[in-house]
């Protein structure tokens, strides 16, 4: 994963009298199909996109779309003055600077749970975390409802037992986001732990023996060999994590509905309201300040995690 | 290849036009609806129908095309979920079935598009419909489709309860809604007198039935009025029920029918879908249903659904003969006895399917005054922004008068659309 | 030794209270799918139904057209999965072992594609299909989701591990281009591909608003917006339809996820580690 900005030397095919130029075509050859689709079905729709975000389109001019103004940079100077935009975007920024490292400390401990020298029913709790990432959200969000129900409950009844009175998690401003958090970190992590569990497969085991020998402890060992192994998984996830979650959506639509006054809408969330109520311009400019700041992040965490020699 | 390259230089031409500077015109105004042929309807007609609807009303045409033996009806159902999507999609696509069942509330941005047909005067009459309902379907003074079934708002409430409380034949008014809700709490036991939705999404609904009984308007002509003195004292009493503890404020999802069951509810505002939702928990017989207490009048929310021919229809003409033909009282109280979806005409309410019950009649009464808020495009934000708002009075205790003035300025910011 | 199994044993204990956190929302979902509707909505929740019911599946099955929407859903998603399996493969493999004018440009595109808002690009790209006359058809449904940018970063990290040593040696063999890449880097990419295409189905199989908003018939519904057809009405929602409609769903990708994950888990292993 370390590679994902690294350039490796290509390989040229050296039997070939002209190898640039049969390089290229072959290049070119593999990559085409790709490419075709890719910007008939992605890229047009993006630049699209792109140009509504600098009109005032709304949905009523869907039938006409080119007979809109044409308003500049219009759209994203009002997002900076639209209360529950910057809402949102506390909202989303305090969702990814908890949730990431709760998702990837949550799947570490899994993985390394499970790589402690435990041989028999991997492939069960293997496949039992993994189930949250597979199940439809709608079906997540059934249950996580009931869960957190105050009154009908699961998580307040079993608190009820040891005598505390469970509050109403999604319902109570000071509980929302955070329920939010746990939930999303609950349904994601299976699927980090499963690549942190092959980056702990793969480190020697000798590694771990002349340490003990050494005399160091397991959280040394974790610390001292570990850690600086699992980087580029670590990198890896951080990355995909920081992608899905600044994009927060899901959760808060089918849980909370961006609830209670406001407390768990993410930018995402937003944006969907504001193309729901007809405001394309409005909204495909809200879309590309996220795309930014995913960009941003993205960039922010290979500086910080990508191996320095890179 | 050809589409492809057609697909660009669309896209090519969206940004040369946009270099361009070009405008909107900023139409608006009445637009006149074409007659619609005499004879009986003939080939095929596409409609697009929600849920329910959507599931019965291809067997249920079949007696339309009994009628019109030339003619074909056939029905695409389409989840409520993103209906809204879709719809706008097929318009930007310029791929719309002939006829579409179309949500109220997003009424007046679609057919603020110019993508629905006038209504033909020569088929519908006015006044066969409930006015509130008519009033949906009208866009800078044109009739887009008709209304296709209806439903409002009620207090439904547990008669055993009531009775202890000393409100045996339900609150007529203001001031017996309160001490119901109260003696509901002290004298039967009940552990919330009355549920009223805390604000958030669709709260409108709920808040602004008690606007209206108060002579409140949310809009005169083209503009909307929501901070008027009528509106700011219907708010206050509505946030009274929250901070006197007469209404709960976070109650979940799916918890209102059980309590309610259990006598822990004595009260709650829905519409007439909950008499079947009650009856499944075992409630039957133990509730009522009466009108919207009365301060001035006493005026609920209209809501329901719309159906509506669109202007790429290429069946128009058979199209508005199959709405027709649904808008016919005796086929909208079929339709009622098929679905429970109640009729958006009058005169079918006189069918002993639906005078004979004493809840729907209740309703039947309520829905001859009852208002929806103004079909502006906008609608649909302004609503949202109204819930928002309405949730920091119910839940956060804020100002009411504040509330309807932060409403009233993105109202005034982002204007009414048409 | 004694503290080793203590230790043993407790990490078990963690493992199955984990487990119980992880899978009891599912069992209990299974469960409930089998009780009436009532009973879903009690207070407390229970866990085992008062009276097993098959309604909500009979219902379900009786009133949709299932095996028409099931089948639309599969063709879908294979094609889908197919699709991303070959195209990703072929660009990942020249972006990480071939070097052509506009490389760079090309991966960094692709790259910034993944981060792009999925909902921006929605209307357009379904006018765009609209106009290209695919609108209610199959192509409609598959051709957009063939070129995901996640495939192409996968397989093109997965494929920089490789050693180039091998590559090389097939070429001094005289194995033609396309021979190399059928023959030499698919087969040690199997583990990567088993990965791609199980997350790529379980999007696909997923997916919600564009099988909704293409298909103009529901003859070409998939399973999902079938589901939400009857368990979503306009003023309430019916729970017991909702949890078997759910049931329905995961089934199928609980089976290809057993089905390939031994090499799933060896796939992301590889990438995970460059």
């Amino acid at each position: 994963m370390t590679a994902a900005l690294q350039e490796r030397p290509p390989v040229l095919p050296k039997s070939d009298k002209t190898p640039r130029r049969r390089s290229r075509f072959v290049g070119w050859a593999f990559a085409a199909p790709f490419t075709v689709l890719f910007l008939v079905f992605a890229l047009l729709p993006v630049m699209a996109s792109l140009v509504m975000s600098v009109t005032d389109m709304r949905a009523t001019d869907l039938r006409t779309p080119l007979a809109v103004n044409f308003v500049g940079l219009d759209n994203y100077t009002r997002l900076f003055s639209d209360d529950l935009f910057l809402r949102s975007a506390v909202n989303t920024l305090v969702f990814v600077v908890i949730g990431v490292p709760l998702t990837i400390v949550a799947a570490l401990a899994a993985a390394n749970g499970l790589n402690s020298g435990l041989i028999r029913f991997r492939a069960v709790f293997r496949v039992g975390f993994y189930l949250p990432v597979v199940t439809s959200i709608v079906a997540i969000a059934v249950i996580w409802r009931f869960l957190l129900d105050p009154e009908a409950g699961l998580v307040d009844n079993l608190l009820g037992l040891v005598g505390i009175d469970g509050p109403n998690w999604l319902g109570d401003t000071s509980t929302s986001l955070g329920s939010i958090i746990v939930m999303a970190a609950w349904r994601n992590f299976g699927s980090l732990m499963v690549i942190f569990l092959a980056a702990l497969q793969s480190i020697p085991h000798d590694l771990y023996e002349a340490a003990t020998l050494d005399g160091a402890g397991r959280w040394q060992q974790f610390r001292r060999i570990t850690i600086p192994l699992m980087r580029p998984a670590l990198l890896f996830g951080a990355v995909i994590t920081g992608i899905g979650y600044l994009q927060l959506f899901e959760e808060p639509l089918v849980m909370t509905q961006g609830g209670p006054l406001s407390s768990t809408l993410s930018v995402s969330y937003h944006i969907y309201n504001q193309f729901g109520f007809g405001n394309y311009g409005y909204a495909a400019a809200a879309s590309y300040v996220l795309f930014v700041a995913i960009v941003a992040l993205s960039v922010m965490q290979f500086r910080l995690l990508g191996n320095r020699d890179d | 290849m050809r589409y492809r390259w057609l697909a660009v230089a669309t896209s090519a031409a969206l940004v040369a036009s946009m270099a361009a500077g070009c405008g909107r015109d900023s139409g608006g105004g009445q637009e006149a609806a074409k007659d619609v042929a005499e004879g009986k309807a003939s080939g095929e007609i596409t409609v697009w129908a929600m849920g329910t609807e959507g599931e019965k009303l291809g067997e249920f045409a079949k007696a339309f095309t009994a009628e019109n033996p030339d003619a074909k009806v056939s029905v695409t159902a389409v989840p409520w979920d993103s209906a809204g999507q879709k719809i706008t999609s097929a318009i930007a696509a310029k791929a719309t079935p002939d006829v579409s069942m179309i949500g109220t509330t997003m009424q007046g941005e679609i057919a603020k598009t110019g993508a629905l047909d006038p209504t033909p005067t020569d088929l519908f009459q006015k006044d066969s419909f409930f006015p509130g309902a008519w009033d949906t379907t009208v866009v800078d003074d044109t009739a887009y489709g008709v209304p296709w079934y209806v439903e409002t708002r009620g207090i439904f409430y547990r008669t055993d309860l009531a009775q202890k409380a000393g409100f045996p034949d339900g609150p007529k008014t203001w001031d017996d809604l309160k001490a119901m809700a109260k003696a509901m709490q002290t004298k039967a036991g009940a552990k919330w007198g009355v549920n009223l939705q805390p604000g958030k999404t669709g709260s409108w609904q709920s808040i602004l039935p008690f606007g209206w009984s108060n002579g409140a308007e949310i809009n005169s002509d083209d503009k909307y009025t929501f901070d008027t003195p009528q509106m700011t004292e219907a708010l206050t009493y509505y946030q009274s029920f929250f901070s006197e503890k007469l209404s709960p404020t976070n109650l979940p999802e799916g918890a209102l029918e059980p309590a309610f069951a259990k006598g822990e509810i004595g009260a709650f505002m829905s519409g007439p879908w909950h008499v079947g939702i009650l009856n499944e928990q075992g409630v039957k017989g133990k509730f009522a249903v009466a009108p919207m207490p009365s301060k001035q009048s006493s005026t609920s929310f209209i809501g329901g659904s719309n159906i509506a021919v669109f202007k790429d229809a290429k069946n128009r003409d058979a199209a508005w003969k199959f709405l027709q033909w649904l808008s016919k009282p005796d086929v909208q109280a079929k339709w009622y006895q098929t679905v429970s979806d109640l009729p958006a005409v009058q005169s079918a309410w006189d069918d002993t399917a639906l005078s004979g019950d004493p809840m729907l009649k209740v309703f039947g009464e309520q829905l001859k005054s009852a208002k929806a808020p103004p079909a502006f495009p906008t609608w649909t934000q302004l609503a949202a922004t109204f819930d928002v708002e309405a949730e920091k009075v119910c839940v956060g205790g804020s100002d009411p008068a504040a509330a309807l003035k932060a409403v009233q300025s993105q109202a005034d910011s982002i204007g009414t659309g048409s | 030794m004694t503290r080793d199994r203590v230790a043993k044993l407790s990490l078990y204990a963690i493992l199955c209270a984990g487990l119980l956190v992880v899978v009891g929302p599912f069992l209990w979902m299974l469960l409930s799918s089998f009780k009436p509707e009532a009973d879903i909505r009690s207070v407390p929740p229970t866990w085992w139904p008062s009276t097993w019911t098959l309604d909500h599946y009979r219902d379900l099955f009786d009133r949709l057209d299932f095996p028409q929407y099931f089948a639309n859903s599969a063709i879908v998603a294979v094609l889908v999965t197919a699709g991303n399996l070959l195209f990703c493969s072929l660009l990942g493999y020249a972006l990480a072992k071939l070097d052509f004018p506009g490389r760079k440009a090309l991966f960094l595109t692709v790259l910034g594609m993944l981060m792009v808002p999925g909902m921006v690009t929605f209307v357009p790209q379904f006018v765009l299909v609209s106009n290209l006359g695919l609108a209610n058809t199959y192509a409609g449904l598959v051709l957009p989701f063939l070129a995901g940018p996640f495939g192409v970063f996968l397989m093109r990290q997965f494929l920089l591990a490789i050693p180039d040593d091998l590559i090389e040696a097939a070429r001094v063999d005289g194995a033609g281009e396309w021979r190399i890449f059928w023959r030499v880097v698919l087969p040690l990419c199997k583990p990567a591909l088993a990965t791609l295409g199980i997350l790529t189905f379980l999007s696909s199989w997923n997916n919600f608003l564009w099988p909704l908003v293409v298909a103009t018939t529901d003859d070409k519904y998939t399973l999902p917006v079938a589901l939400a057809l009857y368990a979503i009405g306009q003023n309430r929602i019916y729970y017991g339809l909702l949890l078997a409609g759910a049931v329905v769903v995961v089934v199928p990708v609980l089976i290809v996820f057993l089905a390939l994950q031994r090499h799933f888990m060896r796939g992301i292993a590889t990438t995970g580690l460059k």
